[in-house]
């Protein structure tokens, strides 16, 4: 049997896929061929360093990387920190997930069906307006470290949270008016399927949330999780010994999202109900940030400072592409051990005996539309193979 | 900056006006486009004018030069690091010129912008370093792995290590530019103990290259550093580290906005503390700003919001060789570094550590004067 093999790349890195089949993909194995060995560094440092160290995994969701990095310490040292702190942190991690859905619909998948540049400029617009609206609480994006065990280091004033409220509302309306609305209703989703079946894509109907997060409810215990090496320089995650799909169409099926629901019963987790679900979450993000702006105080205190303590913990949290797991066990000040789980491993995993959520996608699908399949599980290869 | 130089660069946008631009569309059509006025892009132009340490004189050339932009092709090269430079010169700066132009340049291969995928970006990429041999404008982003013969980086259909693909198209580049601390300097790979060899650009090739170090560096130092091969058609002064002066001729601290309470001996003594809300100076946070050379205090990030600094922490020294050992812990002053990091002592005299540590020990003796002054509460 011959073996065909593509390259997948623009996914923050690249994938090779080893495909079976001439027309349909009979069997396919993802395999990414990057390596850095993030967890290493860390070993022997200080705790502190790993909030500076982990999010450089990615210049896409290291924000994330960050928000998980403090919160694994804060759980080893029992910390208390101040609601206003809280929702600092939340705003511009959720921030973060807005802005990386906008730029992988415009930048990531629709240039597999559309090549057209006006595209990548829009996505451009709307990310620079976020990146803004974190800079004026974190200080800059990507890569800031305003997160520290205890709180957050900014105090901002009124002025700057007036600017970031007004931020926050134009980019709401705009994104209501220019991407999708609350209907669900979205000009370029319809003319991004006007060559594409919607109903393709299937993966596996198994869907898993495990942050903790005010937002989203989790239906899962992370405790569960372990990793297995696959065929190449990346790792597989499975959940009690079985492969499940995270993200946002796990979010919003796991959370019951009536609009999302509807797709879901029409078209099952399907590339349409998928793609559907991401780009209706910011949505549903920004009305959570609007909400927790306005119950801010700003007369609470930034930083309560955290008694050190030694031990371990692990902690989950929600990225843009699904539930990240940090694990962290500190002796003396230093870190003895960290470990980092990703959303990507869970979903791009790669296995020769039971498919994975995306080589479930892909299989018994025309060669034609790998690019699309691929894509609309969002990858993020660096994070992959950190 | 005589009448000379001033007739050399014109005479250099000139030449470049008569090559064939990408042409697909005017620049002034793409600024209405995009919703700016012609006086909003003369603004930019002195404003990057300023940046480049030029005279106001040079406003208009800048423009031209701008719009020229699109005739000098720029092949960037990703391999090992996060995509934070391309993000930040994509999405943060946006759609102020600084992002347009970029996007506008004559971009013949960039991973994560290009439009074409798999076989057809492979051809793009052998496509423009044939068609525009020893032309094109180098631009690498990430460290280069070297260890068990550079496969912990293999791309491409050809599986191509990354030190391969690099040697390959910078044999024939015009100009060479790392882009962030990776390609500068080996960056986060290559802390200690760099299991995969990580390396910096200028280590592993036999060409001059410029650095524009960060983690993520500026989008203003990346553009100005294109816009300065454009206008002179040469690499701008460098200081030590290879770095542009324009960009990285004043620490941080130099400039910075808390540098009042630094003199004042004011300093926020722990996070949350009453120094803290205040705004005071940041040294005894581990802030590195005295040791680091770069421009963030002056041309701030995302539309100059904010920096780092103004959001209550301390600077990382980011822009530093080796900043990831020997900036380390980031949250205590340099001077009374308690951990030190497993290959900091073997690193630290490669890359002048004589420079640390004078200013390291004058502004220790400050902080130290300032704690008896100002005991803590």
């Amino acid at each position: 049997m011959k073996i065909n093999k593509k390259i997948i790349n623009k996914i923050e890195g690249e994938a090779t896929l080893k495909i079976k089949g001439e027309k349909k993909i009979e069997f396919v194995e993802i395999e990414f061929w990057q390596y850095r060995e993030m967890e290493n560094y860390l070993k022997g440092r200080h705790y502190m360093d790993a909030l500076v160290i982990n999010p450089r995994i990615c210049g896409i969701c290291g924000h994330s990387h960050l928000y998980a990095t403090v919160r694994t310490i804060e759980k080893v040292f029992n910390a208390k920190i101040s609601e206003k702190a809280e929702i600092f942190r939340e705003v511009t991690t959720l921030l973060e997930i807005v802005e990386n859905h906008i730029k992988w619909f415009y930048i990531t998948i629709f240039p597999t069906q559309i090549t057209d540049k006006e595209y990548i400029f829009k996505a451009v617009k709307f990310s620079s307006k976020i990146s803004k609206a974190i800079a004026l609480l974190a200080g800059q994006f990507p890569h800031n470290s305003y997160m520290v065990p205890g709180g957050v280091t900014c105090d901002p004033t009124y002025m700057e949270i007036m600017r970031l409220k007004d931020l926050i509302k134009e980019i709401k309306e705009e994104y209501i008016k220019e991407i999708m609305d609350e209907n669900l209703y979205s000009k370029d989703l319809s003319k991004f399927f006007e060559n594409l079946p919607k109903e393709i894509g299937k993966g596996l109907n198994k869907f898993l949330v495990l942050g903790e997060s005010n937002i989203f409810k989790s239906n899962g215990d992370y405790k569960k999780i372990t990793e297995e090496k696959n065929s190449s320089l990346s790792k597989n995650a499975l959940y009690d010994n079985e492969f499940y799909e995270v993200g946002p169409l796990a979010r919003m099926i796991v959370n019951e999202n009536e609009k999302i629901k509807k797709i879901y019963n029409h078209y099952k987790d399907s590339i349409y109900t998928r793609m559907c679900a991401r780009i209706y979450e910011p949505l549903i993000l920004l009305e959570y940030i609007e909400k927790k702006l306005n119950e801010l105080d700003l007369c609470e205190p930034s930083f309560i400072k955290p008694d050190v303590k030694e031990g371990k913990a692990k902690v989950s949290i929600e990225a843009p592409r699904g539930s990240l797991i940090h694990e962290i066990s500190i002796k003396n000040e230093k870190i003895e051990f960290y470990n980092i789980i990703v959303p990507t491993q869970f979903n791009l995993a790669s296995s020769r005996k039971k498919p994975s959520p995306a080589q479930a996608a892909l299989m018994g699908e025309n060669i034609e539309y790998t690019d699309s399949i691929f894509k609309c599980f969002d990858i993020c290869a660096v994070c992959m193979s950190h | 900056m005589n009448k000379a130089t001033l007739q050399k660069v014109k005479e250099r946008i000139e030449a470049l006006k008569k090559l064939p631009g990408i042409g697909e569309k005017d620049f002034s059509k793409l600024l209405e486009d995009n919703g700016f006025t012609r006086r909003d892009f003369l603004k930019w132009s002195a404003a990057m004018a300023v940046m480049l340490g030029l005279p106001t004189s040079f406003t208009p050339l800048i423009a031209e030069a701008a719009e020229v932009s699109d005739r000098l092709p720029v092949i960037w090269l990703n391999l090992a690091e996060c995509t934070g430079c391309s993000e930040s010169l994509l999405r943060s700066d946006a759609p102020t010129f600084d992002n347009l132009i970029f996007n506008y340049i004559n971009l013949q291969y960039h991973e994560t912008v290009m439009a074409a995928a798999g076989w057809q970006a492979e051809e793009n990429l052998k496509e423009g370093m044939e068609k525009f041999k020893g032309r094109y404008i180098l631009c690498v982003e990430g460290g280069v792995p070297t260890n068990m013969d550079g496969q912990f980086l293999t791309m491409g259909p050809h599986a191509e290590t990354g030190l391969e693909l690099l040697t390959r198209a910078a044999n024939d580049a015009a100009a060479v530019i790392s882009v962030g601390t990776c390609s500068s300097f080996g960056g986060i790979q290559a802390a200690a103990p760099n299991p995969t060899g990580a390396k910096g650009v200028y280590q592993v090739i036999n060409k001059p290259v410029i650095n524009v170090p960060g983690c993520p560096p500026s989008a203003k130092n990346i553009v100005g550093t294109i816009l300065y091969v454009i206008l002179f058609g040469q690499l701008p002064a460098v200081d030590n580290f290879n770095r542009p002066k324009f960009a990285y001729g004043l620490r941080i601290h130099d400039l910075c906005e808390r540098r009042g309470h630094f003199d004042a001996g004011e300093f926020v003594e722990e996070f949350g503390d009453k120094g803290a809300e205040d705004g005071f100076c940041l040294y005894k946070v581990g802030c590195k700003g005295p040791y680091t050379f770069n421009n963030c205090s002056r041309e701030r990030f995302n539309q100059h919001t904010s920096w780092p600094v103004q959001a209550g922490h301390g600077c990382i020294g980011c822009s530093e060789p080796d900043f990831w050992d020997s900036m380390a812990p980031y949250e205590e002053p340099l001077a009374n570094q308690k951990y030190a990091s497993p290959l900091a002592d073997a690193t630290a005299d490669s890359y002048g550590v004589t420079i640390l540590t004078v200013a390291g020990v004058a502004i220790a003796a400050h902080a130290a004067l300032s704690a008896i002054k100002n005991p803590k509460e």
